[in-house]
């Protein structure tokens, strides 16, 4: 268990709208091909994660996958994973 | 406690327009016996809230409704609206739990034991509902909740609506069968009920194809589809639309609520936006926000069209977004705009104005404007402690930058006071630190807004450092700290003064030195009086009566009520009075004066009583019932003392337990008393001092019970020389009385009489029975010409005098049958409702009606107002 900052890719059912990357705190909103949303994005600590899935709870959007990924895999390269 | 934010929490949602009949739900929420937990879980926007509405609305019964927010997390907060709720529905129930919780010093359980006891009685049934529970459940409030759900009586049902299941024991609800669940699959639309909703309702006319093909992308969902009918009203297109609307992958509500502001005259679409920042909304609010007139006319034409407005009360005044769509309204919102800290700025000043700080506080900070919050919360510390929003103060100091706190010395100084009272002292040392740095240093790098605060800073810093030596245990620190508070209070500050003059008097105490202990008390009392903290000053009173008992003078500790009941009738702290003057009473032996202090006592109501007011009361009550000789009943009291036991910060110098160890040894039970020994690891071997001097006392008790007599003079000795270095006078002469039966001496007697005889003791003496007698007749031989032994042997051989026990004039227009009468009596006691029909081999249901009876005839609404009319009508003697 972290309770260090770590990169996490949230997929859910349904299209979202970029304009709700600031509802996340600044996170990615991605709408994929299938149908789905990535949210993906560097979090705080377990706390924070846990505040984006309550968020997701609230708008009634149906989870799919929560995944902690390695780094940001937009990029490929691993920023501040030292920090 | 009437703030409209207050009135809009407990406000039980009334449906104003026709709703789909959802009839199978309902009958699944009919049933309620043997049910405890009704829970509706699903996601926002599944109807709960309408569901538990309507359930509510068509049960028999009460309802005690709680709409629960995000600043409801915290203990208090929670408690007090859930009481508050429950004691509207059913008045009388949750009176003086509210009074316990507020003390912040009783665990949950017994505040929420004496809740369930009075709502086990309660003739009607009694919904509880916490909507929103997901807001509020966490770690602070789950084991008072687990309690409630384990204890609940079975007219009291709880129901519960939430976006995530809650940490109760559910599974344990659903295997015994007193679980009814409600789901998201359960909540949603089926086919025909959307039909019904779009059609008949809302008056659409889709076909059935258009229905289903609604139904299922938006998969039932309500919220969906209310925003779907908004969009489709006045359409030509409805079939376009619809299919549009499900060959999109976006997510729904995004989609339609895209729809129905695009619809919206441009004023309405800015309107909803821009007053989307705000968490209530009310018309001049909404002025205040959009900077045009119109709010209020604009809010009911919202209400009127369905527009995602929910009320708040009857009145038209205060409404709130649907929690779905205001989020996402806010999204809209910012992806417009982008910086909102303009619309915040104006809600801010608008909550200014009306007086509404924490609002006011809220949304300066989500305008970025820490220095303007921190302007605000400066000048509302005092309020706000005063009325024990400690809980929001210490998240504001969460919220607010510790830069801006820093250069800002009132207020970081009413921080430290927050921190205290919460009970975090890590770190407070550094905070004091900072301040007086800062205080020294160049005065134009301040910040001040509350100047009156400024000049008492030194002397309150200093009260700080004298608590904060106080809580890490160090009397010394303590003392030192708290006179110069005390000298650097600035003239009239007599809060300062009051409070370190009570630190000082708590450190003498705890340290034995009671002469000092007693001088700090009566400046603080004297201070306190000054800045009309009475009910402060009548809790000074005990500490400075009880101090003066154990000095053995009880002429004084007597003056002391009294002079305390001359303050004012009915002050909070009165009803502690008269349980000190029942003690007194009891120690010249005047059962009857003793009886009647703790009848009216109790007559006064809770309210009259300080936090600790219910143990004692008990206490003072074993007391009694160990003078009358029932010594079960004694035992009885002191378990019930202990289960409502609060404590404070004086020193426990009596614990209850040690109390039940003697009456034990009165009883007999010396292995019982034993056992106690061996909990509080006593040994005659021990390091004495002031604070186990009653448990070292008892001790001594014990060893003599047991025979062990020279075990008992040797401990009895070395307390004797410490109660004399310390002045304790009434402690020397209990000491002296158990020497001379242990030693079989006249003489240790003799001097414990000489000391005792200036004070009116008795009971003291008389208490210790037969062997006692002995000795006293053995000191009157020796003495024939001084009265007061024979005056002592007179007391036991004239029983003591009882309250003579009228019939108890009933005047009663119709009296109690005998049953009735049964009933009554053990609600005066502890028993909850099940154990009194078990006790009475009758039925709950039986229980119930016959105190819908009692409570009928004696004219009262509760258990606790119908013990009391009990009691002044005599119904309740033996």
């Amino acid at each position: 268990m972290s309770h260090d900052s770590a990169w996490y890719e949230i997929r859910l059912q349904g299209q979202l709208h970029p304009r709700w990357a600031s509802w996340f705190d600044g996170l990615t909103v991605t709408s994929a091909a299938d149908g789905t949303t990535v949210i993906h994005g560097r979090v705080a600590d377990q706390a924070a994660l846990h505040g984006v899935l309550q968020k997701l709870r609230d708008l009634g959007l149906p989870l799919l996958s929560v995944a902690r990924i390695d780094s940001d895999p937009a990029k490929h390269s691993t920023p501040g994973e030292l920090s | 406690m009437h703030s409209p934010l207050l009135e809009s929490k407990l406000y039980l949602p009334r449906s104003r327009q026709a709703l789909v009949p959802r009839t199978r739900l309902a009958e699944r929420l009919r049933r309620r016996d043997g049910i405890r937990l009704t829970l509706v879980s699903a996601p926002a926007g599944f109807g709960k809230t309408t569901l538990l509405s309507a359930v509510v609305a068509e049960r028999p019964g009460r309802t005690a409704w709680v709409s629960l927010e995000e600043s409801d997390r915290h203990a208090t907060t929670f408690w007090t609206y859930l009481l508050t709720a429950l004691e509207r529905a059913a008045p009388g129930v949750g009176e003086g739990a509210l009074g316990l919780l507020q003390s912040g010093q009783a665990p949950i359980e017994s505040v929420l034991a004496g809740v369930l006891n009075e709502l086990s009685v309660l003739p009607d049934d009694v919904d509880l509902v916490l909507d929103d529970y997901h807001l509020a459940d966490g770690p602070e409030i789950q084991p008072g909740m687990a309690f409630l759900a384990e204890h609940l009586p079975p007219q009291v049902q709880l129901l519960i609506s939430t976006r995530a299941d809650p940490a109760l024991p559910l599974a344990r609800l659903r295997a015994r069968g007193e679980l009814v669940e409600i789901r998201a699959a359960d909540l949603r639309f089926t086919a025909d009920e959307a039909r019904a909703y779009l059609n008949d309702l809302t008056g659409l006319e889709l076909d059935a194809a258009d229905i289903a093909t609604l139904e299922g992308r938006t998969e039932g969902w309500i919220a969906a589809l209310r925003l779907a009918a908004l969009s489709l009203q006045g359409r030509d297109d409805a079939t376009a639309f619809i299919e549009g609307f499900a060959g999109d992958d976006r997510y729904v509500v995004d989609y339609l609520l895209d729809e129905v502001l695009d619809r919206q005259p441009d004023d309405v679409r800015r309107f909803l936006l821009e007053t989307s920042i705000a968490d209530r909304l009310t018309g001049p609010l909404c002025d205040a926000v959009t900077g045009r007139s119109g709010g209020k006319a604009m809010l009911e034409t919202l209400e009127r069209q369905n527009l995602f407005l929910v009320p708040l009360d009857d009145h038209r005044r205060w409404y709130r977004y649907h929690h779905l769509f205001g989020d996402v309204l806010r999204t809209h919102l910012r992806a417009e705009r982008g910086d909102l800290g303009e619309l915040h700025r104006r809600a801010s000043s608008w909550y200014e104005e009306a007086g509404e700080t924490v609002a006011a506080v809220r949304h300066a900070l989500a305008a970025g404007d820490a220095e303007h919050a921190a302007d605000l919360v400066e000048l509302a510390v005092p309020a706000l402690q005063r009325e024990r929003q400690e809980p929001t103060l210490r998240r504001w100091l969460d919220d607010i930058p510790d830069d801006v706190v820093q250069k800002r010395p009132v207020l970081a100084v009413g921080f430290i006071g927050v921190l205290m009272s919460c009970n975090e002292f890590d770190g407070v040392g550094q905070r004091i630190d900072d301040v007086e740095r800062s205080l020294a240093g160049p005065a134009d790098t301040l910040v001040v807004v509350d100047r009156g605060e400024l000049v008492k800073l030194p002397g309150a810093l200093e009260k700080y450092r004298a608590a904060l030596a106080l809580a890490s245990g160090d009397p010394a620190e303590t003392i030192e700290h708290a006179g110069r508070a005390i000298a650097r209070a600035v003239e009239g500050d007599h809060l300062t003064t009051a409070a370190a003059s009570a630190l000082a008097g708590l450190a003498h105490w705890a340290a034995g030195d009671l002469e000092a202990a007693h001088d700090g008390y009566t400046t603080a009392a004297r201070d306190l009086r000054r800045v009309g903290y009475i009910a402060d000053v009548l809790g000074c009173s005990i500490t400075l009566a009880d101090i003066e008992t154990t000095q053995g003078r009880l002429r004084q500790a007597q003056s002391t009520f009294e002079r305390a009941l001359d303050l004012g009738e009915g002050l909070r702290g009165t009803a502690d009075m008269y349980v000190g003057l029942s003690r007194l009473g009891l120690e010249r032996n005047d059962l009857e004066a003793a009886g009647n202090f703790l009848r009216r006592a109790e007559d006064l109501g809770p309210a009259a009583g300080l936090p600790q007011n219910p143990y004692r009361w008990r206490v003072a009550l074993a007391r009694l019932r160990e003078a009358e000789g029932d010594l079960v009943g004694a035992r009885d009291q002191l378990d019930a003392a202990e289960r409502v036991y609060v404590g404070d910060f004086a020193p426990n110098v009596r614990p209850i337990a040690a109390h039940r160890a003697r009456v034990m040894v009165a009883q007999g039970h010396l292995s019982a008393a034993r056992d106690w020994i061996r909990q509080r690891g006593l040994s005659t071997d021990d390091e004495l001092s002031y604070l186990r001097e009653y448990e070292h006392l008892t001790l001594a008790r014990i060893l003599l019970a047991e025979q062990a007599r020279g075990d008992a003079i040797r401990l009895l000795e070395r307390l004797q020389t410490a109660a004399e270095a310390g002045g304790r006078t009434g402690t020397v002469i209990e000491i002296l009385g158990l020497r001379a039966l242990a030693q079989g001496d006249v003489d240790p007697l003799e001097r414990a009489l000489t000391l005792a005889e200036p004070e009116g003791y008795v009971r003291a003496f008389i208490a210790e029975g037969p062997p006692m007698m002995s000795m006293l007749a053995a000191l009157a031989q020796r003495r024939p010409d001084w009265p007061y032994p024979h005056m002592l042997l007179d007391a036991v051989r004239r029983p003591a005098s009882q309250a003579p026990k009228t019939a108890g004039e009933q005047v009663l227009a119709e009296p109690l049958s005998d049953r009735e009468l049964d009933v009554l009596r053990l609600l005066a006691g502890e028993l909850d409702g099940p154990s009194i029909a078990r006790q009475l081999v009758v039925s709950l249901n039986t229980v119930r009606t016959h105190t819908k009876h009692i409570y009928t005839k004696l004219g009262v609404t509760n258990r606790r107002s119908a013990v009391r009319r009990a009691h002044q009508l005599n119904l309740l003697t033996r």
